[in-house]
């Protein structure tokens, strides 16, 4: 049986995303308020930082997954997981292909 | 100011997402193309911030109403994911003229596609399980399936991620009838899972994109502010809105840009 029936898995996954998404919103708004006011460096890295917390908000949603799997001691699902991790890791560490 | 232009511009893309079912990527990312003047790939690359911050808001509400086929999802993402890495690391390699017609092929068979359908962007059967989750108070009666035919699922998805890393879309209007029809999934479970995926899968792309500069933060960043907070109000006044007239503005929106996409391209590209 595939059907999710743990409510409980559900909600922490959910609360992952949530977290991610809105630290992130109000990251970026941080960073295009105080673009109006001052100029430089700082606006564009509180951007950065921003872009660079959505982008790891899906990574670490993996990695919560992979952990409650195999927490529950669902291996398969806990492998498989662990498998995107690394997918998604070989993305990070082989930026190839740069001009 | 060009940053509260984009935001307006990422509130409407997210608005009209979360009304219509098709991502903010589609449009967005020949607008930065077109209208901003940004390279294509680097309009790719940035849109797809926009693409992640859609997914984790949206799928958070659908993991509330347990909607989501978790396991389905992390076993498909394996292939999602591979593939759009892969090609996110191959747009590298492109020429800028390829990537803008590819792209203005796919606005044209997305226009086609919902135009086929008479402007219905969501299948009946998911109006329908929506309609009664809301008279049960929120709970979803999803009948008991088994997905079926993961080989093919594989594959599929393996298609649907290398499309995401090469256009920066979710691939959706993919994921879903493959989950539905060929796995035979409820649809419910197929949409709500779909739209799971897309985080990873666009992550796996967007990372490559990062690492490459093809990223731009201070587009990314206001782009994705307007995002959110249009797919919030989006997702609150979906149920009250008729989504026909809406599909049918998205498929003139998306022929105008897949035409100046066309026009910039025999012109030898301005974007």
């Amino acid at each position: 049986m595939s059907q999710v029936r743990e409510p409980a898995f559900d909600r922490i996954v959910a609360l992952v995303l949530r977290t991610g998404a809105f630290s992130c919103f109000f990251v970026m708004l941080a960073g295009l308020i105080v673009g109006f006011f001052t100029k430089g460096r700082l606006p564009s890295d509180i951007e950065r930082a921003g872009v660079l917390l959505m982008l790891a908000t899906p990574v670490v949603r993996v990695m919560v997954a992979c952990y409650l799997f195999f927490h529950e001691k669902d291996r398969k699902y806990g492998f498989i997981s662990l498998g995107v991790l690394v997918i998604l890791m070989l993305g990070a560490l082989f930026g190839i292909g740069e001009h | 100011m060009v940053s509260v232009l984009l935001v307006v511009l990422g509130f409407f893309a997210g608005l009209l997402g979360a009304l219509t079912g098709i991502g903010g990527g589609v449009l967005l990312t020949p607008i930065l193309a077109i209208h901003f003047g940004i390279p294509i790939r680097q309009a790719i690359g940035t849109s797809l911030v926009a693409v992640i911050t859609t997914s984790a808001a949206s799928s958070s509400v659908h993991l509330q109403r347990h909607t989501t086929d978790i396991r389905l999802g992390m076993t498909l993402e394996l292939a999602t994911a591979f593939g759009a890495a892969v090609t996110a690391y191959l747009v590298g390699y492109f020429n800028r003229s390829a990537l803008e017609g590819l792209f203005a092929a796919f606005l044209l068979y997305s226009s086609f596609t919902i135009l086929k359908r008479g402007g219905k962007v969501k299948p009946e059967e998911t109006l329908a399980t929506e309609a009664n989750g809301k008279r049960n108070g929120g709970q979803f009666s999803i009948p008991a399936y088994e997905p079926q035919r993961y080989p093919l699922g594989l594959s599929m998805s393996l298609v649907a991620g290398a499309m995401s890393g090469l256009l920066g879309i979710g691939g959706g209007p993919l994921k879903v009838p493959l989950m539905y029809i060929f796995m035979k999934v409820p649809l419910v479970v197929a949409t709500a899972t779909s739209n799971f995926m897309i985080g990873v899968t666009a992550a796996a792309s967007a990372i490559v994109y990062y690492r490459r500069g093809d990223i731009l933060v201070e587009v990314a960043a206001p782009l994705a502010v307007g995002v959110f907070l249009g797919s919030l109000l989006g997702a609150r006044v979906a149920p009250r809105i008729n989504t026909r007239h809406l599909a049918y503005l998205l498929v003139a929106i998306m022929l105008y840009l897949a035409g100046s996409l066309l026009v910039h391209l025999f012109r030898g590209g301005l974007a």
